[in-house]
């Protein structure tokens, strides 16, 4: 009987303590985005429920249990709920972000030269399917590739919400795919891979009834990618006392000229920084 | 004399009081300090970090005006993104609830945490505190000194850098 009446006391003390620690109002502990929840109010009165992109008010009932709808309740963040009688009390609790569904992939650049070291970058970030950002740790495996074959494939754990890469572009022109996945969610980018700088430049030329024809084989980059048209290869042509320039753009990935010289002459070309051979034409 | 002492004493008055008002007025705006000794994998610019304190400053202080008006009007396109529809969502629906919120006596610790590779997107993590004060109508209802975790995304605008995200956390 005593031991019964001690086990009461208690039960009562508690639930008293209860009442004390969180007030008349009892929130959600864990409560997750898009997910509906309910908070209960020993008192009736006015409430208010403040979120990161809500405002609530209504008038509830004691003991009513105030439904909160996973619309209310998509954004993750601080919740304020107050609850006014007679006075007013508060208590909050926090909306955590559902699982990461999307992922934010910035890539740079969109156009990077062939073989050139660490000159792509890419940073991921999860985000649910209510815009929440997810910062909880996650991996990501991101992957390069061209042409079919995988370049590059590498994992990297989210710090702080955020996984990053650098990598090298490859030797051959042509788009570079780039995916970042995390579960079963993948983000995709394209890099355009161009070809670097002119490399080996060789020239020929011959004499016609205007002057002199010159041409430039076809224009590569030093891993053998032509060089895209439109790049400005410069014709110079000496005879001694004077000297003649042309510039003309590669087209088919050949850059050719006429120059309007007579008598012996050297012709030289160049482009970029590179220097092709000379030639000689009496 | 007694016109000349008079005068001297307005005027000695009157400069107090613009002293009380300006002091008024420096401690109503936001105070933020914002470390970037540990930012990573990119190294902050001091120009950036210099951007960085005085848009995010200057974004609490239009938050603080929006919300205590309960219009859009001063966010001054600082906020873009989900930060920018959160915002809107909020402030629609407390004009629609009677109910206006004040954050007052702002002070911001923020850390940057990350700095992307190429500077398009910063990461920091503000610990803020301040005073808030939730009205319906002209009746206070709560009135609170909250310490508030946020994790902030900003990205860089035309002229300033806008927040992307700014999401409070019971814990970073």
């Amino acid at each position: 009987m005593s031991a019964r009446l001690v086990g009461l006391i208690g039960i009562v003390c508690l639930a008293g303590f209860a009442l004390a620690q969180g007030g008349d109002i009892r929130v959600p502990t864990s409560a997750v985005a898009g997910q509906a929840a309910t908070i209960s109010a020993a008192d009736s009165g006015t409430f208010y429920l403040l979120g990161p992109s809500v405002t609530l008010k209504k008038d509830v009932k004691s003991g009513e249990a105030i439904q909160l709808s996973a619309k209310e309740l998509q954004s993750a963040g601080r919740y304020l709920v107050i609850l006014c009688a007679d006075s007013c009390r508060s208590a909050e609790f926090f909306v955590a972000p559902a699982k990461p569904v999307n992922i934010t992939f910035l890539v740079h650049p969109s156009r990077a030269p062939v073989g050139l070291n660490n000159v792509i970058s890419g940073v991921a970030m999860p985000f649910d399917e209510f815009h929440n950002f997810v910062a909880t740790p996650e991996k990501v495996n991101f992957q390069l590739s061209a042409g079919g074959k995988t370049l590059m494939s590498h994992e990297s754990p989210t710090q702080f919400g955020a996984a990053w890469f650098r990598a090298s572009s490859g030797r051959t022109a042509g788009p570079l795919q780039i995916d970042a996945s995390m579960n079963d969610v993948t983000a995709r980018r394209i890099v355009q891979q161009v070809a670097s700088e002119p490399c080996n430049l060789r020239i020929k030329g011959q004499r016609d009834a205007k002057g002199i024809v010159v041409e430039t084989d076809p224009v590569r980059d030093c891993a053998g990618n032509p060089v895209p048209d439109g790049t400005i290869v410069t014709f110079t042509a000496k005879d001694g006392k004077d000297t003649d320039t042309v510039d003309a753009p590669v087209k088919k990935g050949i850059a050719r000229a006429q120059l309007t010289t007579a008598g012996p002459v050297v012709v030289s070309a160049a482009s970029g920084v590179v220097m092709g051979n000379e030639l000689r034409v009496q | 004399m007694n016109r000349w002492h008079f005068c001297r004493t307005v005027g000695l008055i009157a400069i107090a009081a613009c002293c009380c008002l300006s002091a008024l007025a420096a401690d109503s705006s936001p105070q933020a300090v914002l470390n970037t000794t540990k930012t990573g994998p990119r190294a902050m610019e001091e120009l950036t970090d210099k951007a960085l304190l005085r848009d995010y400053t200057f974004a609490w202080a239009s938050l603080e005006q929006a919300l205590e008006s309960n219009s859009t009007a001063p966010l001054n396109a600082l906020f873009t993104g989900t930060a920018s529809k959160w915002l809107n969502d909020a402030i629609t629906t407390q004009r629609q609830s009677g109910v206006t919120s004040r954050y007052l006596n702002q002070n911001h610790k923020v850390e940057a945490v990350f700095y992307s590779p190429e500077g398009d997107v910063v990461e920091m993590h503000d610990t803020a505190d301040y005073d808030l004060e939730i009205l319906d109508g002209s009746k206070t209802i709560h009135n609170q000194h909250a310490t508030v975790r946020y994790i902030v995304l900003m990205t860089p605008g035309a002229d300033r850098w806008v927040i992307r995200q700014l999401q409070s956390v019971p814990e970073f």
